[in-house]
């Protein structure tokens, strides 16, 4: 047993995160702990990558007990821990960046850089993973991103490696390079404690899997004694059901775009004579690569970004290059595909994060004056309805979860009852019991006659939801299927670049 | 919650109080080095400056102007840009104001209201160029606030040096002559500087706490403070933001310059406001405030009366005043290593968002 954690708790106020777990890790396995956000999954890496202190219960390190006060002495005890959001300097190169803190000295005093370049070289070679040592970090995809942050802390010599939510910002290619990683680093005798949502990725790699629930462990078990429906099961607590999606008539359109182009710094344009349309009562999925273009498109329609030529017509109204507010007014909500950089203030108060856009209303503000009574009925009513799990109005966005931080961006949106929504990755990197939520209410929204636009990476997603489906690639629209005529292996043909034969 | 709140406010007073204390007890080694008593000094400095009458008045005036441009800096602040204009923006505020209190047929009350507008606006106007600047060239604010204050003091003082100083008695100081009387702030008793602007300038911090907290546009700029792209995708715009903040940022500076002028001085003197600090020091009591003008409005008073017992102890105990420069400047340098620790963590945060990647140290806790 290399690492063993017993009756561990740990108490946030009224909250208990942690309610006496136990963990146990081998040689040479990888542990897949699975659980819904907020499950205290995060909490528990943190006590064992030092991040935080337990409240009760002990750690052991082949066999002796140990407590940590700050990664310091996690790291010295051979544990590492790749995080979800990279610490990585950007304008540093790669090599740089993975000796940075035990860097080789030259004279004692001054920084060799060749050294650690070569250095990086071997430890690639040792464990298979390639990377130029001179790439600055800035130029890197978020794979290789990812990826320097694994050699990170590979290079800080450690036997067991936390992964927390590893393939949440990655795409499909990137999430099979990364699992092949871990394979790859179980073989050179590392131990790896995976923490993630999906169950795919967890049946492929893991050999024990450990499921959490609301703070308590459930159950821990072999990977071949198991199932994704039993895993799904016991992390949600309940059957999820499968959706039948209803038949409505659909109506006049709600969204129009034609011609709608944006040029890029070089010759290519980012957007290429984009002409799509939503109609009331359909969900229109857009699916893609990320990265083709889809973002900008979400800008260009919410008002964010200035095009260069074409049109978008929002409930009659063409609101082309008219500001987010007058795009807001003609009828258009939007769910932001990031919910940290567009979709929330990480330091204001739930408060201020739920009246964003609503703050006009007028039974919030009158002559310039918020309303406090009305704005804290709204939100807590609102939250409630959303299953946004919160202790206080008062509390910092950050201090939620993601899956939370996500349903409140949802909530708030869905709440304007506009006849048009764009959800744009509505459910990235969130738990499955939240993502049944969140499908639920855009169905919802669409069977009361309005208009959505679906933009999503996941593809699993796209087709849950979907009516009609554009492919975007390369900043162009490369294909239209109706819900009936889509397969996967056509949608993914067109994403990748390629064509259909007749 | 409320153990929630206990919480953000202990911490919220923590590390003030630690750098206040810290300072004083630096202070103390340079007194003992000099071989003061530092208990005794210290007794003086603080009954001189709050626990006898006369000196309590001083502080109190001595306040006023701090927290007025102290919470001119944290309107813009807060919104995420930075003013270090206010110096400059008082001066232009004070001068104009005292010009026309000087050369207006005006009197009385309504001619104090009158000639204070005066002195906002233009003051506003003058916090407006470097908007401008940085909206059309996109010139750091920083920069260019900051450089304005040195042009605008030398602008300013050549007019009292010559078109309007005051030639009267030896005609040595570079100075206006005095307003009249009935434009005056009303004094209670001649023994003391205290008058009603005082208490004006604290109805105006207590203003602009409601203003931060309760209306549309304290929530607009704090939300552009903390996330300029939520602002802008909920249909906020930051440009606007920015004139908003800097505008009213200005008026502010120009009423703290008045109420000095109308208050205290009643003239326009060579470097008034560039060798009292007062911008600075409203600066210092707001970024320990933490941007909250109630707060700022304690420490306002706090520095100032520093300022006024470190006079007091030059005078009675023979310890040269600067030991209260340095103390004021330890807090300075205490605080701001928190700051800059806060600072830095945001914008290192901001760095890694470029490259669309976000960097969190704690997450839940």
């Amino acid at each position: 047993m290399l690492v063993e954690m017993k009756q561990i708790t740990k108490t946030y106020g009224p909250l208990v995160a942690n309610n006496k777990l136990d963990l146990s890790l081998n040689k040479g396995e990888i542990l897949a702990v699975v659980g819904e956000n907020g499950a205290g999954k995060s909490t528990l890496m943190k006590i064992l990558y030092g991040l935080e202190t337990c409240d009760s219960g002990e750690i052991l390190i082949d066999g002796k007990p140990v407590r940590f006060r700050s990664p310091h002495d996690a790291i010295a005890n051979g544990i590492g821990m790749v995080q979800q959001h990279f610490m990585l300097f950007p304008t540093f190169t790669a090599a740089e960046n993975i000796v940075y803190g035990h860097e080789p000295k030259k004279e004692l005093i001054f920084f060799d850089r060749k050294d650690a370049a070569s250095q990086v070289q071997a430890l690639c070679k040792q464990y298979g993973m390639y990377i130029q040592p001179d790439i600055k970090v800035a130029d890197c995809p978020v794979g290789l991103q990812q990826r320097i942050e694994i050699l990170k802390v590979l290079y800080q010599g450690v036997n067991i490696i936390i992964f927390d939510e590893p393939s949440a910002v990655l795409t499909p290619q990137e999430v099979s390079e990364l699992l092949k990683t871990l394979k790859e680093l179980k073989n050179a005798g590392k131990s790896i404690i995976l923490i993630t949502h999906k169950l795919s990725e967890v049946m492929e790699v893991a050999d024990r899997i450990m499921v959490m629930r609301l703070g308590q462990l459930i159950k821990t078990m072999k990977k071949e004694d198991t199932n994704i429906e039993e895993l799904s099961f016991l992390m949600v607590g309940h059957k999820l059901e499968t959706r039948e999606i209803q038949k409505i008539e659909q109506g006049d359109a709600v969204l129009q775009v034609e011609h709608l182009t944006l040029s890029g710094t070089g010759t290519k344009n980012i957007l290429d004579d984009i002409s799509i349309h939503v109609r009331h009562g359909e969900i229109v999925g857009i699916a893609g690569v990320s990265g083709n273009g889809q973002s900008e498109l979400i800008q260009c329609l919410t008002g964010i970004k200035k095009f260069d030529s074409g049109k978008v017509i929002i409930n009659n109204t063409d609101v082309s290059n008219r500001s987010v507010q007058e795009n807001r007014d003609s009828g258009c909500a939007c769910v932001p595909e990031d919910r940290y950089f567009w979709g929330t203030a990480s330091d204001a108060t739930l408060l201020e994060n739920s009246i964003m856009a609503h703050y006009h209303k007028k039974h919030m503000m009158r002559y310039g004056v918020l309303n406090r009574k009305n704005i804290k009925k709204f939100t807590n009513d609102m939250l409630a309805e959303f299953d946004v799990r919160y202790t206080s109005d008062k509390q910092a966005g950050k201090e939620l979860s993601g899956g939370n931080v996500q349903k409140l961006i949802v909530a708030r949106e869905i709440s304007q009852h506009s006849p048009f929504l764009v959800a744009a990755e509505p459910t990235r990197g969130i738990d499955i019991g939240a993502i049944d939520f969140i499908h639920g209410k855009l169905l919802d929204k669409r069977n009361s006659g309005d208009g959505i636009l679906l933009v999503s990476s996941e593809l699993s997603e796209i087709f849950a939801l979907s009516d009609r489906i554009y492919v975007m690639y390369e900043g162009r629209i490369a294909g239209e299927f109706s819900r009936a005529e889509a397969t996967r292996d056509k949608v993914g043909l067109i994403m990748m670049g390629g064509k259909l034969n007749g | 919650m409320d153990e929630l709140k206990k919480k953000r406010l202990f911490d919220s007073a923590a590390s003030p109080l630690i750098a206040i204390l810290a300072a004083l007890a630096v202070g103390a080694i340079v007194m003992l080095l000099t071989g003061t008593n530092p208990l005794y000094a210290y007794k003086e400095m603080f009954t001189k400056s709050f626990f006898k009458p006369y000196y309590l008045a001083e502080t109190l005036v001595r306040s006023a102007p701090i927290m007025l441009s102290g919470v001119a800096a944290a309107t813009v602040w807060r919104a995420g840009y930075i003013n270090l204009g206010m110096q400059g923006q008082m001066c232009v505020g004070g001068l104009v104001a005292a010009v026309m209190a000087i050369y207006l047929p005006v009197h009385s009350l309504w001619g104090t209201a009158l000639c204070i507008l005066g002195g906002m606006a233009a003051a506003t106007l003058i916090a407006l160029i470097p908007t401008y600047l940085d909206y059309k060239f996109n010139a750091s604010l920083i920069i260019t606030t900051l450089m304005l204050n040195y042009a605008i003091n030398h602008i300013t003082n050549y007019f009292v040096a010559y078109p309007m100083r005051d030639t009267a008695g030896d005609g040595m100081a570079q100075q206006s002559v005095q307003i009249e009387q009935s434009l005056r702030f009303f004094r209670f008793s001649n023994k003391n500087a205290m008058n009603t602007s005082v208490f004006i300038a604290i109805l105006v911090v207590i203003l602009m706490y409601f203003v931060f907290t309760k209306t549309k546009f304290g929530y607009e700029s704090k939300i552009t403070g903390l996330n300029k792209n939520f602002a802008n995708y909920g249909g906020i715009k930051s440009m606007k933001t920015m004139f908003q903040t800097m505008a009213l940022s200005g008026a502010l500076s120009g009423f703290a310059a008045c109420i000095e002028i109308f208050g205290v001085r009643y003239r326009y003197v060579n470097s008034m406001f560039s060798s009292t600090g007062y911008a600075w020091t409203g600066l210092m009591a707001m970024l320990i405030a933490g941007y909250n003008p109630l707060l700022t409005l304690v420490y306002s008073i706090f520095l100032a009366g520093l300022n006024i017992g470190g006079t007091a102890l030059q005078r009675t105990v023979g310890v040269p005043m600067q030991i209260a420069d340095i103390i004021q400047c330890c807090i300075t340098l205490f605080i701001s290593v928190n700051f800059l620790y806060e600072f830095n963590k945001k914008r290192s945060g901001k760095c890694r968002k470029k490259v669309g990647k976000r960097w969190e140290t704690g997450g839940v806790a």
